[in-house]
């Protein structure tokens, strides 16, 4: 009879067990429903509700990540970092661990501090546990270089994992329609407005070498005709402010350019790109 | 019979470490139902101490909804007037005033809310009404009342008035700002203007511009020289030109030094703001620190 009783409140303990693992299953369940849906704020929410109600914390690495996950959609970029940080606390294998890391790298290129992405890919890549994801790491590291404006760096880690990749080709070709800053600036020392046309500003860069020719004219017409005092007063005044306008000139249209350039490539990887982005 | 009593013991044994998982989700409450009132109190007591205030506030509302509670009802309020929600903060503060425990730090609350709302001409009108005042916290209400005074562009109070509300440590500091915000060291426009009509950029140097001033005065009088140079040349398009040019520097420098001395003012304005106002915040505007 004893034992009969003893069974009994074995099962019913058993069953209220169930019963509540049950809720939080459900708990569970509607947070990633919401996630799925997009509704990362109230996804946040309900992960949050599990976990403070889970006391078992058995998923503590998923849910995390999951948070994480929902603050990088919502460009929460710090919070982001600090729940993909405590998933890797939690990360019970090596490939948990790994996909941890690479959400923070991934994280730390959207928030723009690609030196941080760079330096975290360059931690992973000398562990040696991850010594066979050298692929990934790679792929993530051409995008921080992306980020960071520096093609033709990301067209050489892209390189490394495929000679042909897409991102390669795609990174040469952005680094080959930008204009060298320099050039423009030298061929307009020695040609006022000479900058200005080679990076396609074709009726500024007329202009401003029309502006230096009159300005040059008036300068040596007035020495021509013993005016000195005129021609230093011209050439300081309108000649000088001409041709140091066509530099200045020269130099902002091709960072205009080059910005215009990485712009367009940014927006296909935006909007037309398949592969996996940050 | 040994033997059954030896069952007996194993299987309570067994039980003892079988049953806790009844209690591993000892922190859902005895109903088992996760989004119970009492549930969601303490999910939203966990964010509020996260300082995840948003969510604490929507469960605090939910629970609320269930039964009336002071503590709850002040912390939402404080939900809200950490997420700078300062409107809703005062609405529920004020909520508080009468027959709760919490009267008299809801009242400062509820004045906090209102005086970050920067409509400090409110802030002042609510800070006089008898009802809502504070017998504990009547001297900080005070006090934010005179600092509302440095913050707008309203006439300031007597001198004694306003200092007698700070303590010993800060009066010198506090002179010296109801010094700066009574008389400041504006410059006239007008004179700026008058100065740069008769001296190309004198107005500018009277305004602080020195640099300017003198690029002003050089430009002015060689574009002059060179139009009258060109003009006895016989170059009349050069001599027009430089014409031209030179009663362009000269207007615009008439005009530059009346928005230099705008700019300058603006600038005395703004400093003296930032200043005063990191000054405030330094010292958490001389408000104590409440919670719950």
């Amino acid at each position: 009879m004893k034992i009969r009783l003893k069974v009994i409140f074995f099962l019913f303990a058993f069953v209220f067990a169930v019963k509540a693992q049950d809720r939080l299953s459900i708990q569970l369940d509607f947070a990633n429903n919401l996630f799925n849906n997009k509704q990362f704020y109230d996804a946040i929410t309900e992960y949050k509700r599990f976990q403070f109600f889970d006391s078992t914390k058995t998923f503590n690495y998923e849910i995390n990540y999951k948070i994480g996950e929902c603050y990088k959609a919502g460009a929460k970029y710090d919070d982001a970092v600090k729940f993909f940080s405590l998933a890797e606390l939690n990360a019970r294998t090596d490939d948990e661990l790994f996909d941890s890391k690479t959400q923070i790298i991934r994280t730390n290129i959207l928030r723009r501090t690609s030196d941080r992405a760079l330096q975290l890919c360059n931690e992973l890549e000398k562990d040696q546990r991850f010594s066979g994801k050298r692929d990934q790491i790679n792929y993530w590291r051409g995008w921080a270089y992306i980020f960071a404006d520096k093609w033709d760096e990301a067209a050489k880690s892209f390189t490394r994992i495929n000679s042909n990749h897409e991102l390669k080709k795609l990174a040469e070709q952005t680094e080959k329609a930008k204009v060298s800053v320099t050039f423009a600036k030298v061929i307009s020392y020695i040609l006022p407005g000479a900058g200005a046309i080679y990076t396609g500003k074709f009726l500024s860069g007329l202009m401003s070498l029309g502006w230096n020719l009159l300005s040059g004219y008036w300068t040596i017409n007035s020495f021509v005709e013993n005016r000195v005092f005129d021609g230093v007063v011209i050439a300081e005044l309108v000649w000088l402010r001409f041709y140091r306008g066509a530099i200045q000139n020269a130099e902002e249209f091709a960072q205009e350019k080059n910005l215009e350039v990485s712009n367009k490539s940014l927006r296909y990887l935006q909007n037309e790109y398949k592969g996996i982005r940050p | 019979m040994l033997r059954t009593k030896i069952t007996n013991r194993l299987l309570i044994v067994i039980l003892l470490i079988i049953v806790p998982p009844t209690t591993i989700n000892c922190q859902l409450a005895t109903d088992g139902n996760i989004l119970s009132f009492q549930n969601r109190l303490r999910f939203g007591n966990y964010l509020y101490y996260e300082k995840d205030y948003l969510r604490a506030a929507d469960e605090f509302k939910e629970y609320l909804r269930s039964e009336s509670n002071d503590t709850i009802v002040f912390r939402l309020a404080n939900s809200y007037f950490q997420i700078g929600r300062y409107t809703e903060a005062a609405n529920n503060f004020k909520g508080l005033f009468f027959g709760s425990q919490l009267s008299e730090e809801a009242r400062l609350m509820f004045y906090e809310s209102v005086f970050f709302q920067n409509d400090y001409k409110l802030f002042r009108v609510l800070a006089e009404e008898q009802n809502f005042g504070s017998s504990i916290y009547s001297k900080d209400i005070e006090r934010l009342k005179y600092i509302s005074y440095f913050l707008d562009n309203s006439r300031l109070p007597e001198e004694n008035l306003v200092l007698k509300s700070f303590p010993d440590s800060v009066q010198s500091r506090l002179l010296n700002f109801y010094q700066q915000k009574k008389f400041p060291k504006y410059k006239s426009i007008t004179t700026s203007v008058i100065l740069s009509t008769l001296i190309p950029g004198a107005g500018k140097i009277y305004t602080g511009e020195v640099g300017d001033g003198i690029t002003s005065l050089i430009a002015t009088a060689l574009t002059t020289y060179l139009a009258i140079t060109n003009f006895k040349a016989d170059h009349q398009f050069r001599g027009w030109m430089f014409s031209g040019l030179a009663a362009f520097f000269y207007a615009g420098n008439i005009y530059g030094s009346a928005a230099s001395a705008q700019i300058y003012n603006a600038r005395i304005q703004f400093n003296f703001d930032n200043e005063v106002r990191l000054f405030f915040e330094h010292r958490n505007y001389f408000l104590p620190k409440i919670d719950y």
